[in-house]
């Protein structure tokens, strides 16, 4: 059998990269794509967890994150969307509004 | 004959005004110039020249009757200036009490207005001579432009005058005080838009104010002097025991500055049998002077005020400003330099007069005082070629005499010498400005002369003036007013110091010769001989009737004032002079006191004309030696030798005379200098570069750069954000799993 933190070592490298990528990665397409890589380390991590304490609170946790995480993406890609037709890119480093 | 001077006596002594009536009208006196200040200087432009003549006149006219009216009064025993207060009333005088001004603590000021003999006499000189002046004036200024203005300032001048002497109390005193000293300036820098002629008015003003300090530290001494005086009289000191409350009472009311309460000071003060325990070697008990004598702090007040007399009376070392001030017009040179404002000093005096006696210190410094500067302005009156400078260095000369006078505590006759100074040194001024008007304006006696026949009218009163300020003739009052000052000093018995009377009285006569000589030599070369070569017009022409009419009345009045110095008048064995019998309830007490507080023995001098005949021939000799003098070396010896070579000393002595003792100059290398440079300092380097640059630009810098450090926190960029929250949970989860282990 593989040993529970493998898994936890393998969630937490994938958690990892997630993060990176969603405060370097420019596009916002793939900024997207790295929160979902993140949802999904943490759906691992649960997963692991529920297989080492054998019982089932944690397929319901990541029942719960892929719920989540799909109703996140449908939203986050509408506002791409609209903020590539009002603006003609989807650079985050172009949207910067707030700095004024 | 003597039914009908009985008749005429009790017809002048009797007031047919009703006293309340003009008591409660006393401002008026003060208010009538003020409103014609007002509507010249607002509406005059509107007005014409003609309509500000008039009402300027007219103002000033009113106020004179009123004086008139209020003097009249005042010479009925009956009159009682009303009792306020607890004080006790004085008889021969007129008072109103307008209310309170400010009230702090302990200290109150009061609008009040009190007409004695003094202020009487005083009120119709300004008055007077006022009017006068403004006749003059409407055809001396006829050409200027700025007509309006000029009358504006005058009329603003004459009410604080008035308010000056009229005033109750110090502070008001001090309104008026210094409201004279603005008006001067004003007026001295009338044509300010030449620069000299400004920064005249200016040295007028700032020597005076340097005046004035001394003054408000003296009257803020003096409150706490009462007021100390007052607590310690609360503590039983006093053996008579309703005389205190009433004391305290009264002072709390009319407040520490008003003059009977000063003068009721003075005689509980004073050390006699059994009136007040605390007398002037008590060491005072409460207060910020606690531990110094009575007498002590008196005579460092007493100082005080002569300094801040000094400012506006033209005495050393601040009467650098008068000279200067001939650069404003003739008139205002002969009402406010010669006849009014410059006698505020010695009106001060007058009416501390119960104060300064009681301090021997005091009384000896303003005599030497006055008596240096008498000497020291004769002196530089030799070598000034300028007719105004001439007489205003006389004016200080006889200032200086006023306050030889009123130091030795002869003070009737410092102010008989003031009346007939107004009155004849207003009349030179006048004449001069009759001079100035009719040769376009030159004012150097080398240029003029031969002035007798082709302006006789001019001639006339200035010739009056000159015998009566010289005394050549005993025909006019500056003789007997003079000689009635160095009859007093002689006979002044000072105790312990018996050679400073002598000494005062000795410079006075040196003082009487020098100014028999200087105002011979400006008649001479002036009037008489033939007309200068360098002379501006060819002929002089008279002045009109507005310039000539004002210049007779004065000459009159000159001659006329000599009665006031005759012994007449009953009483003080023999005969008083009228002068000091009719000043007498005004001063009684400071002579009592004088010698209760042993600065001076009681002269048991006779009255009646003997004593007095030994003086006048004293003087009659001195007066005709000047002049002869004069006449000899200006009429006999240089017209005679045109290239008469001086040796030399006696060459620099005349620069260093004329220079006027370069005392300008060393003012201005010790003081003026040192505090230009300081201020120069002040602005260069705490001004601009501390609190400008470092304080308050530094302070916008120092913000500029931490915002420019912090401005790399906003962004704007959502990444950069979210990397921070990352960071920022990080570093909460390591915590919590250190901590939480």
């Amino acid at each position: 059998m593989v040993p529970i933190p493998n898994y936890l070592i393998l969630a937490a490298v994938l958690f990892c990269m997630g993060m990176f990528g969603v405060l370097v990665r420019r596009n916002a397409l793939v900024v997207f794509m790295c929160i979902e890589l993140m949802l999904n380390a943490a759906n691992l991590t649960f997963l692991a967890f529920a297989r080492m304490r054998a019982d089932l609170y944690g397929h319901i946790s990541a029942f719960f994150i892929i719920a989540v995480a799909a109703a996140e993406a449908a939203i986050g890609l509408a506002i791409v969307i609209a903020v590539f037709r009002s603006r003609g890119t989807v650079d985050i480093g172009d949207i910067k509004t707030l700095k004024h | 004959m003597q039914q009908l001077s009985d008749r005429m006596q009790h017809f002048f002594m009797t007031s047919p005004f009703d006293v309340a009536g003009l008591s409660s009208a006393l401002w008026l006196i003060i208010a009538l110039p003020l409103l014609g200040a007002a509507v010249c200087g607002l509406f005059g432009r509107w007005l014409g020249r003609a309509n500000v003549n008039l009402v300027a006149c007219a103002s000033v006219l009113g106020s004179f009757l009123l004086s008139g009216m209020v003097f009249w009064a005042i010479n009925d025993r009956g009159t009682i200036a009303m009792s306020y207060h607890g004080m006790e009333g004085s008889p021969y005088a007129l008072a109103s009490d307008y209310g309170t001004w400010f009230q702090v603590g302990a200290f109150t000021a009061r609008f009040g207005l009190f007409v004695d003999h003094l202020s009487g006499t005083m009120l119709l000189v300004v008055t007077g001579v006022g009017f006068l002046i403004h006749l003059y004036s409407t055809e001396y200024m006829s050409h200027d432009p700025a007509y309006a203005r000029y009358f504006a300032y005058l009329n603003l001048f004459v009410a604080m005058m008035l308010t000056l002497v009229m005033a109750d109390n110090l502070v008001l005193t001090f309104v008026g005080w210094e409201g004279v000293g603005l008006c001067s300036y004003l007026l001295i820098g009338f044509w300010y838009t030449d620069a000299a002629k400004a920064w005249a008015g200016r040295k007028a003003f700032i020597t005076n104010r340097i005046g004035d300090f001394a003054f408000i530290i003296g009257a803020c001494l003096l409150s706490l002097w009462v007021w100390s005086f007052s607590v310690q009289a609360q503590e039983g000191n006093f053996s008579a025991p309703g005389r205190s409350e009433r004391y305290r009472r009264g002072v709390s009311q009319v407040g520490p500055l008003n003059y009977t309460g000063l003068e009721a000071t003075a005689r509980l003060i004073a050390p006699g049998p059994g009136v007040s325990k605390a007398d002037l070697n008590t060491e005072i008990s409460t207060g910020p002077l606690k531990g110094r004598t009575y007498g002590a702090v008196l005579t460092a007040v007493m100082l005080l005020f002569l300094l801040g007399a000094a400012g506006k009376s033209a005495q050393l070392p601040l009467y650098v400003w008068l000279p200067d001030a001939m650069a404003g017009p003739t008139p205002v040179s002969a009402l406010i330099h010669a006849a009014t404002m410059v006698t505020a000093g010695v009106y001060l005096f007058a009416r501390l007069g119960s104060l300064l006696v009681l301090s021997q210190t005091a009384m000896i410094t303003v005599s030497l005082v006055g008596a240096a500067t008498a000497i020291f302005a004769a002196v530089i009156a030799f070598a000034q070629d300028d007719i105004k400078k001439v007489l205003a260095y006389s004016t200080v000369s006889q200032l200086g005499f006023m306050f030889m006078a009123a130091g030795m505590g002869v003070f009737w006759a410092a102010v008989l010498h003031l009346v007939t100074h107004a009155f004849f040194k207003a009349c030179l001024f006048l004449g001069a400005g009759s001079v100035m008007h009719g040769n376009a304006d030159e004012v150097d006696i080398k240029k003029l002369g031969g002035l007798r026949q082709q302006m006789p009218w001019t001639w006339v009163t200035f010739l009056t003036a000159t015998v009566a300020i010289t005394g050549v003739l005993p025909l006019a009052s500056g003789f007997f007013s003079k000689d009635a000052i160095l009859h007093g000093l002689r006979h002044t018995e000072l105790v312990q110091y018996e050679w400073v009377p002598k000494l005062v009285w000795g410079i006075g006569l040196i003082t009487a010769a020098c100014t028999a000589f200087y105002m011979w030599r400006l008649y001479f070369l002036v009037f008489e001989g033939e007309r200068s070569k360098d002379a501006k017009v060819p002929e002089a022409h008279e002045s009109g009737t507005a310039i000539v009419f004002p210049l007779l009345m004065l000459a009159s009045l000159s001659v006329i004032g000599l009665v006031y110095a005759l012994p007449l008048m009953n009483g003080g064995g023999g005969g008083e002079p009228v002068m000091e019998n009719f000043l007498s309830p005004v001063f009684f007490h400071a002579r009592h006191l004088g010698v209760q507080a042993g600065s001076f023995r009681g002269g048991s001098a006779e009255g009646g004309w003997v004593p007095l005949l030994p003086g006048w021939g004293l003087a009659w000799v001195i007066a005709l030696t000047g002049a002869g003098f004069a006449y000899w070396l200006y009429m006999v010896v240089l017209p005679r030798e045109r290239n008469l070579a001086f040796p030399f000393w006696v060459r620099r002595l005349q620069a260093v005379v004329r220079n006027k003792f370069y005392v300008d100059e060393l003012y201005d290398a010790v003081i003026v200098r040192p505090v230009k440079f300081g201020s120069f300092i002040l602005y260069r380097v705490v001004d601009s570069l501390l609190i400008d640059r470092v304080v308050v630009r530094g302070v916008a810098w120092v913000t500029y750069q931490v915002g420019s450090v912090i401005r790399y926190f906003q962004t704007g960029d959502a990444q950069s954000y979210a990397a921070v929250m990352a960071v920022a949970v990080l570093a909460a989860v390591a915590y919590a799993f250190y901590n939480f282990r």
